[in-house]
């Protein structure tokens, strides 16, 4: 009776043993194939294209009668508007979080924590039609121009949609220095600020890049805000103040259009493929740090 | 074990609920026709309540494709198929025909502050290719030339382009919509943009100016709200606007097709700022 007893539940363990493992390869198996879709399809586009033209030309013209197919002007403008948002997001983020960690009373923490984490929940087409109403006729009056469509724009936006994702893991990673730097620290005679940014900073400081790589990475895969608000011209951008045009939102306004196995289809799969792999080594990164963090804090 | 009994129900439900239903027409494309169809459609269903008439937008070459992978039943195109998308239409075994409900014009839009009343075509080719740079040379204006287009998927945007036989400037913003053309050139002085002309009548028209366009240097200039001269196909930029539909869904749709063609239909389509078309092909 026993006996069968523990049998069944063996049995029933094994069962989510296997189910849970398979669950674990299916993600896996969902990466892979993406990954193979968007390599097995560029492959098509580069029989036809060559590699040279496509990463060294300048314009971007599908359409044309000719076909230029450069993917440096939509890199230029991703990582423009990537960056923006970084300069911004940074520094904010990693301020917010030290005050979160190290300084907040209780109460605050309590309020603050969970109105950043609801900044992630925000949609980010409404974020792009702020973008629109709000953040460009201001960019615009700001800055004496006449449309506030652009990079900063984007920026701007991006790095408000990137703040969660760095806070946080900024504030875990500072979380994690040990008490006993701290107070070693102030027996030492440092005060507040010192002990903050020249002992418990440079301590999270991997942490903290895993935090910026991350949020980064969210900042060069984000599509319909950019695709709002930055204007989206096709020319490579000379500053902050020009419109640009990035990869994600080229796929997204040419996908619903072009016709099935052409050469301008499968060119959409290359710089999707590109993009990918721009974000993997991002967020490869962001692991890598993170990891170190752990080893080092265990 | 309630649960996956009812979630197979839902399941079922949402599969079987929006497949199948024969009194349904999907109509998606061209934004420059959407408002007009919602229209059209509006006045369509008090007289035809078993029918149901859905309504989207998206750009012609979205409303061609999703004709081609079977989600539209009718697409509203701005432009006539080029010749890869018939070559498609040839190669899925899909015989399409089309039908030509409404003409539009094409307005050119600037500031109200711009000091031009009128343009001419070699003028707006060298602008909208990005030739000419700055407005110092053809107006009061020391700045340089704004220019908001729409983005590749539009019919606007690729018939204009064919018929000035350019290439769009890569400095050309592309805008989501004309809606969003027309925002930015009430704030733009420097701007330039096109629109469908039934746009500007409907919407106000406060700050904004709508250029009388010269075919040539030595044309007369003509209003894309001109009745008369479009009537007789005058105005360089008017065009016919298409429904292409499958040829095995005429029975199907007819009705509607039918309904833009009485009295009523062609009534809605004056009032919203489009012309009456004159021929079916």
């Amino acid at each position: 009776m026993r006996d069968s007893n523990i049998r069944r539940r063996e049995r029933i363990d094994t069962f989510f043993k296997y189910l849970f493992e398979v669950t674990g390869y299916v993600t896996i198996a969902l990466l892979g194939g993406i990954f193979f879709m968007l390599v097995y399809n560029s492959v098509s586009f580069f029989a036809e294209i060559s590699p040279v033209d496509f990463f060294t030309g300048n314009q971007w013209e599908p359409e044309s009668s000719e076909g230029k197919y450069s993917i440096v002007p939509l890199v230029i403008s991703t990582g423009l508007v990537a960056l923006g948002s970084m300069i911004i997001a940074v520094p904010l983020g990693i301020l917010c979080a030290v005050y979160l960690a190290e300084l907040a009373p209780t109460r605050v923490r309590n309020i603050l924590k969970p109105a950043i984490e609801m900044l992630a929940a925000i949609p980010s087409v409404a974020i792009g039609f702020l973008g629109i109403v709000l953040v460009g006729p201001g960019i615009a009056k700001l800055f004496g121009i006449q449309n506030g469509l652009n990079a900063l724009n984007g920026s701007v936006l991006l790095a408000v949609m990137a703040l969660p994702t760095i806070i946080t893991i900024c504030e875990d990673a500072i979380n994690a220095v040990p008490k006993t730097y701290k107070e070693a620290s102030l027996a030492l005679g440092a005060d507040t600020w010192k002990t903050l940014f020249k002992v418990i900073v440079p301590a999270a400081a991997p942490g903290i890049i895993a935090a910026v790589m991350l949020g980064l990475g969210r900042a060069l895969g984000e599509t319909m805000t950019v695709l709002m608000a930055t204007g989206n011209a096709s020319a490579i951008p000379c500053g902050f103040l020009d419109s640009v045009r990035t990869i994600t939102a080229t796929i997204a306004i040419e996908m619903g259009e072009v016709p099935y196995k052409t050469t301008h289809y499968f060119a959409l799969f290359a710089i999707a493929a590109v993009l990918f792999i721009i974000t993997l080594v991002i967020n490869l990164i962001g692991e890598y740090f993170a990891n170190r963090r752990r080893r080092f804090h265990a | 074990m309630k649960f996956p009994s009812t979630f197979l129900l839902v399941l079922v439900a949402l599969i079987s609920g929006c497949s199948g239903n024969k009194h349904s027409i999907k109509i998606k494309g061209s934004d420059t026709e959407v408002n007009l169809a919602v229209q059209l459609a509006e006045a369509f269903h008090p007289t035809h309540k078993g029918i149901f008439v859905s309504i989207s937008g998206g750009g012609s070459g979205l409303g061609i494709a999703s004709l081609l992978n079977g989600t539209a039943d009718i697409a509203n195109s701005s432009r006539s198929l080029n010749s890869k998308e018939r070559e498609m239409f040839r190669d899925n075994d899909m015989d399409i025909d089309s039908f030509v409900f409404a003409q539009d014009a094409i307005a050119f839009v600037v500031s109200e502050s711009l000091l031009i009343d009128t343009l001419t075509t070699d003028l707006l080719a060298q602008i909208l290719s990005g030739e000419l740079i700055s407005w110092s040379s053809i107006s009061n204006l020391d700045q340089p030339v704004n220019i908001y287009g729409r983005q590749s998927n539009s019919g606007t945007h690729a018939f204009i382009k064919h018929k000035l036989g350019i290439e769009f400037s890569p400095h050309a913003k592309q805008m989501n919509g004309n809606a969003q053309i027309l925002e930015a050139i009430k704030v733009d002085p420097s701007g330039i943009g096109y629109v469908g002309a039934g746009y500007v009548q409907n919407g106000s028209m406060e700050g904004i100016k709508v250029l009388w366009i010269k075919a040539g240097s030595n044309g007369i200039a003509i209003s894309p709200f001109d009745q008369e001269r479009i009537a007789r196909g005058e105005y360089y930029f008017q065009r016919p606007l298409f429904q292409y539909f499958r040829k095995k869904d005429r029975e199907r749709i007819s009705s509607f097709l039918e309904f833009e063609k009485t009295d009523k239909g062609v009534g809605l389509i004056k009032s919203s700022g489009y012309y009456p078309a004159h021929y079916e092909r």
